[in-house]
């Protein structure tokens, strides 16, 4: 059976959708990453296998490809572990998301963003907040992101963030029966005075502190 | 990693030329490129380069106290390290003098970071409200239609500038960011004209290369 989940994978800082496609047919045990994977995505077929032995889910033996489509882009970093193991339990049949209609029509516009630990937690993963950026101008409404992280993309406004702590909660979840937590939205405050020396400590040089001052008011 | 932040570099000189003239780039276009064997990668690099030197090998040329014991060669060969392109693509040089022993031993307190701060937010809030149709937040964005449009200077400062331009060989890179510059110094006195005050004190920031490269040595 086919299944497909997007994520989004980074190039510098520009993010690319990327779809998670996952075959499972009949034939010799065998798992494989195809599509361009640097070598943090081959390993991830490990993590991933082991997180979901570990969620006490029976992965069973079959031929199981994971395709990551653009198949021209490279892929980096280990954000593709949670969306190829939410793919190949859909593909394996353990999560029945393309029987149910609304969880199918959710998963179009979701995105999974994490690391698997070999016990099944979802651990915090980098660049998470361009991810978020594109996601959103990509027409993404949800993205399910490491609890680590929820901060950080707590500050894109128009997008739901969903907190997973464990793999075990995502299935759960796109079973339909938990729901995930999004994140409070917090401000950031700088505190201005934080340092106990200034230029009242300076004597004399006052042209460079001129100089500096001017370079300060002109620039962003 | 300095991306809308300060990089400072000490003792600039000492630095590989290849590091320095990579610095050209992000100077330029507030972006960074990197090319590897299958893509091509942008980051984004607005930052605020900040450098200082030594005059010379021995470090006295130009003070008042001691005197300089180096060749001019060695001199120009010092100075030469850092390119003229790059010299530039910075608008404001100064020299700094030896402290006299009366600032250091002087009761007066000076300025407080406070102060200073308040005075550039100021200058800042000022560009904020200025630019805002404009999509950029600050002087050191301007483009040169935007330079024509907000920074118009009157019949003397433009003789004054004119007369700069001529007697110290500025480029014209020289010349827009001396009108930015400007700008920056009339808006810290929240005054709505650059006059000439501005304009020369820009321009001094500006005659440090030109005066060690070709007229003294």
């Amino acid at each position: 059976m086919l299944a497909i989940t997007k994520s989004i994978a980074l190039q510098g800082l520009e993010g690319y959708l990327i779809s998670i496609e996952v075959d499972v047919s009949l034939g010799m045990p065998y798992f494989e990453i195809v599509g361009l994977p640097d070598i943090t995505v081959k390993e991830s077929k490990e993590r991933v296998k082991t997180a979901i032995r570990n969620s006490n889910i029976e992965l069973l033996s079959r031929r199981i490809i994971v395709n990551l489509a653009p198949a021209n882009i490279r892929k980096e970093g280990s954000v593709l572990d949670l969306p190829i193991a939410i793919s190949v339990l859909m593909a394996t049949g353990s999560i029945k998301a393309n029987l149910n209609k609304k969880i199918h029509n959710i998963l179009e516009n979701t995105v999974f963003i994490g690391e698997l630990s070999l016990n099944g937690k979802v651990e915090k993963v980098k660049g998470v907040l361009p991810m978020c950026l594109e996601a959103k101008k990509l027409g993404i409404t949800r993205i399910i992101l490491p609890a680590e992280n929820a901060e950080e993309a707590a500050v894109v406004d128009g997008i739901d963030i969903l907190i997973a702590h464990n793999l075990k909660e995502v299935i759960e979840y796109l079973d339909g029966k938990i729901e995930l937590q999004s994140p409070s939205k917090k401000s950031h405050q700088f505190d201005s005075n934080a340092y106990d020396i200034g230029f009242e400590d300076v004597k004399g040089q006052e042209d460079v502190k001129r100089a500096l001052e001017i370079a300060a008011a002109g620039r962003p | 990693m300095a991306h809308l932040g300060v990089l400072f570099l000490d003792e600039l000189p000492e630095f590989n030329s290849n590091t320095l003239e990579s610095l050209r780039e992000p100077l330029e276009n507030n972006l960074i490129k990197i090319n590897r064997m299958y893509s091509s990668v942008s980051y984004p690099c607005n930052f605020m380069l900040i450098a200082s030197m030594n005059p010379c090998p021995c470090g006295y040329y130009g003070s008042n106290r001691k005197e300089c014991r180096c060749k001019p060669y060695q001199i120009r060969n010092y100075i030469n390290r850092v390119s003229g392109p790059l010299l530039d693509r910075i608008d404001i040089h100064i020299e700094v003098n030896e402290v006299k022993y009366d600032d250091l031993n002087s009761k007066q307190k000076p300025e407080t970071s406070e102060t200073i701060r308040q005075r550039v937010n100021q200058a800042r809030e000022l560009q904020l409200w200025r630019y805002k149709k404009y999509n950029i937040f600050s002087n050191s964005e301007l483009d040169a239609k935007m330079i024509e449009k907000f920074c118009k200077l009157d019949t003397n400062s433009q003789k004054l500038l004119k007369e700069a331009f001529e007697k110290l060989d500025l480029s014209a890179r020289a010349y827009t960011r001396i009108l930015k510059v400007a700008r920056t110094i009339a808006d810290l006195e929240f005054t709505e004209n650059i006059n000439e005050g501005h304009i020369l004190e820009a321009i001094h920031y500006r005659s440090l290369d030109r005066k060690y490269r070709y007229n003294k040595t």
